[in-house]
């Protein structure tokens, strides 16, 4: 019965508007006018609309800024995440700067410049003083932003990982799954033929290495103690977004990946700071099949006694799979 | 209409440009993919290199074509001749692959590996494209047996010899890629 | 001399050799799949606004895509937003605006009869149009069509156990884009050859309009880039059919132990990026070069640096092969490789910069005639500053770790194609629609049409960027999962009426067209006073474009209120007075 009535519906706006239109047409020709002809006055309406509604553009991008910025990121919660927000803060103010001057003064050109009969343009073909000064103008504050973000990148991905603690993230659809290295702070060699029901992460109990490891469902880190994010796939590309700490990471079956970085801020302060509902979390971030918008894992960040007696309570690979082989 | 043959065979270089720029592709591919390891090393078959030697002496026909028509001598025989070395190079190229079954490099399948299977795309690829030139040869030895062709215009034969040129060292560049690389 | 050969309604209408023909049949194809592309995009966004609830634009769906309470099915909306990239991407920004303007403007523009082969012209369309085909069908197989992205990354695009769609469905998209590309192909040759051979006596490189140079450029990026798609492509059915390993290893999916072994998916994106980037700046060049023409026609200016615009062309075109790596900043690359792909892609803003004071230039001290086709051009330049601007942030990849894949992503592209390019298009048919049909479109519909786009469309983009730096990944069936994005809910309200609203408006355009074409004023043959040899041709449009002789140039495209003139245009077959300057 709707799509009746929208069919309906539909027909008679069509109906409408071609009454209409034939309508102008009619009236433009009893008064010997082209209908489609861009008369002044024409100009003169346009004109003003593209500055009424290009600074209402504006304007909109104004109060957007005003009425959302509360919903952004807080400030990260990492040693390198803190650089990157301040490039980012950089790097915006810089845009915003560029936005907020031309986009004003296009729609100030098209309204002061709206055109009339009784004008002529002005015939001003090229420039070369102009085009060298724009080109060399952005070309060397480019060249700044390049360094200063090329700096920061260069302090992100090449952090020094000799004492960070390791922890392996993997990803299968649809879910997170954590290993920690253990004591010797080594994983155990690892190999998708030997995943099962047991073994979920494949780990090859052979390699004295994975004795220690434990596999767990939530990821606790040591506020101010640098780890290394491991991560690998089960099946199609993941990517790990841990949006509060600025990490980001395809998880590539195949490939081993990662990425080290330090917590600032434990997880018991974030939420004094955002509420109580906070909790870092982990995201999938690369489109991987029908749950790509439900794989979550929680990461806490708390001080080494907190951590210590966490991870105390949770069991050895070596002592779950015991009964194996 | 105005189309000039300057145009035509620009268009085929254009083309060729492309076909250029798809096994430009894959051969960058081959060359990451080697770059990350387990990648079984083998001998090119003999057959390949026997392959080789035939296009290169079917181009050389090609290019005696050319010479004779642009002196009014009718090429036929010299085309049909390509034509059939073009043949065997295909038949040269399938005994190449059947060297590589029996000696277990498969293309896909449990015991297969991205060498072999690199291998096997390139050169199936390249094959599809001497098809193409292969009906191209076709054509033109039936033209040139008609007498289409004479001095001042053997615009067929041009674009015949043109693309049949460039499939020879395509293969050139892949079968030394393939050697050496 | 004009073609005398005898015309049938086929040779006319269906097969046509001319490139006039051609270029309407790619513009109606491809109006017709930016509305399947558009109404999937209304589709997917309702679902966003309503998450898990029925609606009644589902009933445009085949059934099985929704579950018993009506709701949409999670992997079909990955189908949604897949097709819709798909579409928009390559049937309608790239067929549908280069194929239409190449197509129609650059015989008329150089100066030439048509194409160099008409013949392989028409092929290029008719393979476009089988690859539509197909395309469309592979909507309704059983797994539905290709769900993995436009972007297709391996494993997921090569295997029907991890996501339905990958099954029959994506099989027919890679078959339909091989043949796309094979149109897509032959058509870049014919213009590239077109323009380097075909132009008339006296209209040099240097006096060709900057619609031809844009155009031109792009053919060659295409012709030089999209067979590497093919590559890329070539190795997925490979994997996907025949049991090779170039892009998977290690893969236990649903259950099942894969025996593929090393393979690596980075390896297909870094194929696929080769192409992806100069396939948006494929996009973006006709559009920009449309949009050229049409603010100095309507500026009656002539456009500002003409020399620097064409070699910003040639610049942007030549730094679009180098910079795809910052499509995988975060694939876990070489940070040193990823420094060199942040440094040439903030490189490229540079010409782009260039670009955008160049048309303001051309506005400072204009007398502009605001037809709707100059609107548009206008909401173009707005768009590229817009969106060009959040590139530089995407593009420096320690910005783009917070960033990546989040829908300040969306925000962005959408901005530079979405509103830029076919704001360029449409400005591009408005223009040129009364030498496409010797009518003219309705002036005061195509206002309305104008600004009620111009409001939605920022409406709907603009809030993603706040979208995706609140972390909101991007082709996430709903945002629900997640407490922290809770409060991003009346945003996602915000930017689904606008998405509503914008697509209802696009009627506006619809009808406008359609009655233009039948019921429209008849044009003149020159109405908007320029200088191009298009508008020396006559209004009713003949086989081989001019009735007797070839036009000879004598001057430049864009000599608009020059002074000494006595009009303020003056077409470039007008000799040059004595005494005269070329530019």
């Amino acid at each position: 019965m709707t799509s009746i009535l929208i069919a309906l519906v539909s027909l008679l706006v069509i109906v409408s508007l071609v009454q209409i239109t034939r309508v102008s047409e009619l009236l433009a020709e009893l008064k010997n006018e082209d209908v489609n002809d861009v008369s002044d006055a024409d100009n003169n309406y346009q004109g003003v609309l593209t500055l009424v509604i290009g600074f209402g553009f504006i304007a909109f991008v104004i109060w957007q800024m005003y009425e959302w910025n509360h919903l952004l990121l807080p400030p990260a919660a990492s040693v390198h995440g803190m650089e990157i927000d301040a490039l980012m803060r950089v790097s915006m103010g810089l845009i915003l700067v560029v936005f907020f001057a031309l986009t004003p003064l296009l729609f100030f050109f098209t309204y002061k410049y709206r055109g009339n009969k009784s004008r002529k343009a002005y015939f001003f073909a090229h420039n070369n003083k102009l085009e060298v000064i724009w080109t060399v103008v952005p070309t060397v504050v480019l060249t700044a932003l390049i360094i200063y973000g090329l700096r920061t990148w260069d302090r992100a991905m090449n952090v020094d990982v000799s004492d960070s603690t390791i922890i392996e993230v993997y990803s299968k659809q649809f879910g997170w799954t954590a290993r920690s290295a253990g004591e010797d702070n080594k994983l155990g060699k690892s190999n998708f033929r030997l995943v099962d029901n047991t073994n979920v992460l494949g780990v090859d109990m052979e390699d004295p290495n994975a004795a220690d490891d434990k596999v767990l469902r939530e990821v606790h880190l040591v506020v101010g103690k640098p780890v290394l994010l491991k991560f690998r796939s089960q099946d199609v590309i993941h990517s790990a977004f841990l949006p509060h700490f600025r990490v980001q990471m395809n998880c590539v079956p195949g490939l081993s990946t990662q990425f080290g970085f330090t917590p600032t801020k434990t997880t018991k302060e974030m939420k004094e700071q955002e509420g109580e509902d906070f909790d870092y979390i982990l995201l999938c971030n690369k489109i991987c099949g029908s749950a790509h918008y439900n794989m979550q894992m929680t990461f806490i960040v708390e001080t080494q006694e907190e951590y210590d007696a966490w991870i105390a309570s949770k069991k050895t690979l070596s002592q779950k799979l015991l009964t194996q082989k | 209409m105005n189309i000039t043959n300057k145009a035509i065979k620009q268009l085929l270089w254009a083309g060729q440009a492309s076909i250029g720029m798809f096994f430009a592709g894959l051969t960058s591919a081959y060359i990451v993919r080697k770059a990350e390891g387990n990648w079984l090393e083998f001998a090119i078959p003999d057959w390949f290199y026997y392959s080789t030697a035939t296009i290169i002496v079917s181009s050389a026909l090609l290019f005696y074509a050319k010479r004779k028509i642009k002196q009014n001598i009718n090429p036929a025989n010299f085309i049909l001749a390509t034509f059939l070395l073009g043949i065997i190079f295909t038949v040269f190229q399938i005994f190449g692959w059947n060297t590589l079954t029996s000696q277990g490099i498969f293309l896909t399948g449990e015991g297969s590996n991205a060498a072999g299977s690199f291998l096997y795309v390139l050169t199936l690829a390249h094959l599809i494209h001497l098809l193409a030139g292969l009906i191209a040869l076709l054509y033109s030895s039936i033209s040139s047996v008609k007498g289409k062709y004479n001095s001042e215009n053997h615009l067929g034969l041009d674009l015949t010899s043109t693309y049949w040129h460039f499939l020879g060292l395509l293969w050139i560049y892949l079968f030394i890629f393939l050697k050496y690389v | 001399m004009a073609d005398h050969h005898k015309e049938t309604f086929i040779t006319k209408y269906i097969f046509s050799q001319d490139h006039k023909m051609i270029a309407k049949q790619f513009l109606i194809t491809g109006m017709f799949m930016a509305l399947v592309g558009m109404l999937m995009s209304a589709i997917f966004r309702v679902q966003l606004a309503n998450p898990g609830e029925s609606s009644i634009l589902y009933s445009l769906l085949p059934g099985s895509w929704v579950n018993e309470a009506g709701a949409l099915n999670p992997d079909k909306y990955l189908a949604l937003v897949t097709m819709h990239g798909t579409i928009l991407v390559f049937w309608v920004l790239t067929a549908g605006l280069s194929g239409t303007f190449a197509n129609f403007l650059i015989p008329l523009q150089i100066g030439a009869r048509d194409m160099a082969s008409g013949f392989l012209n028409m092929i290029s369309y008719w393979l476009f149009f089988i690859a539509t085909v197909i395309l469309i069908a592979s909507i309704y197989v059983q797994g539905g069509p290709a769900s993995s992205g436009w972007t297709i990354y391996p494993p997921l695009s090569a295997l029907p156990q991890a996501i339905p769609g990958s099954g029959t469905g994506m099989t027919l998209w890679l078959l339909s884009i091989t043949i796309f590309v094979a149109g897509s192909l032959i058509g870049g040759l014919n213009y590239i050859v077109t323009v380097l051979n075909l132009r008339t006596k006296g209209m040099s490189m240097r006096r060709m309009p900057l619609t031809v140079w844009a155009l031109l450029v792009t053919a060659i990026l295409g012709v030089l880039s999209f067979p590497v798609l093919l590559s890329c492509g070539l190795l997925l059915l490979f994997d996907r059919s025949f049991g090779t390993s170039f892009y998977l290893s290690d893969i236990i999916v649903n259950g099942e132990m894969l025996h593929n072994i090393g393979g690596s998916p980075i390896l297909f994106e870094h194929l696929f990026w080769f192409l992806g980037h100069p396939e948006v700046y494929i996009i973006l060049l006709p559009a920009l070069g449309i949009v050229s023409e049409v603010i100095s026609v309507n500026s009656r200016k002539p456009i500002f640096g003409y020399t620097a615009m064409v070699g910003a062309i040639l610049v942007i075109a030549f730094l679009s092969f180098i910079v795809w790596g910052h499509h995988m900043f975060m694939t876990g690359m070489n940070p040193f490789l990823g420094s060199v792909f942040t440094f040439t892609t903030l490189l490229i803003a540079i010409p782009s910069a260039v670009k955008v004071f160049n048309w303001l230039a051309t506005l400072w001290r204009a007398n502009i005639r605001f037809t709707p086709a100059m609107l548009f051009a206008i909401g173009t330049v707005s768009a590229f500053i817009t969106g060009g601007l959040t590139g530089l942030i995407l593009g420096d990849s320690a910005l783009d770790i917070n960033v990546h894949d989040t829908y300040f992503v969306v925000g962005h592209f959408h901005i530079v194609m979405g509103l830029s390019a076919i704001y360029g298009m449409y400005a591009g048919v408005y223009h040129w629609f009364p030498k496409m049909y010797g009518k003219m479109m309705n002036k005061n519909l195509g206002y309305l049409h104008f600004w009620g786009t111009f409001i939605c469309a920022y409406g709907v983009f603009f809030p993603m960027h706040f979208l995706g730096l609140a972390g909101l990944p991007r082709r996430y069936y709903t945002n629900s999962a997640f407490p922290m994005f809770d409060g991003l809910t009346d945003i996602n309200s915000i930017i689904t009426f606008f998405a509503l609203a914008g697509a209802v408006i696009q009627a506006i355009f619809i009808f406008n067209f359609i009655y233009s074409i039948f019921k429209g004023t008849k044009a003149s043959q020159n109405p908007w006073k320029a200088n191009t040899l298009e508008w020396t041709t006559p209004v009713e449009r003949i086989h081989g474009n001019w009735p007797g002789e070839l036009p000879v140039v004598e001057r430049w495209a864009y000599d608009y209120s020059k002074p000494g003139q006595e009009k303020d245009y003056a077409l470039q077959t007008e000799p040059m007075q004595k005494g005269e300057e070329e530019h």
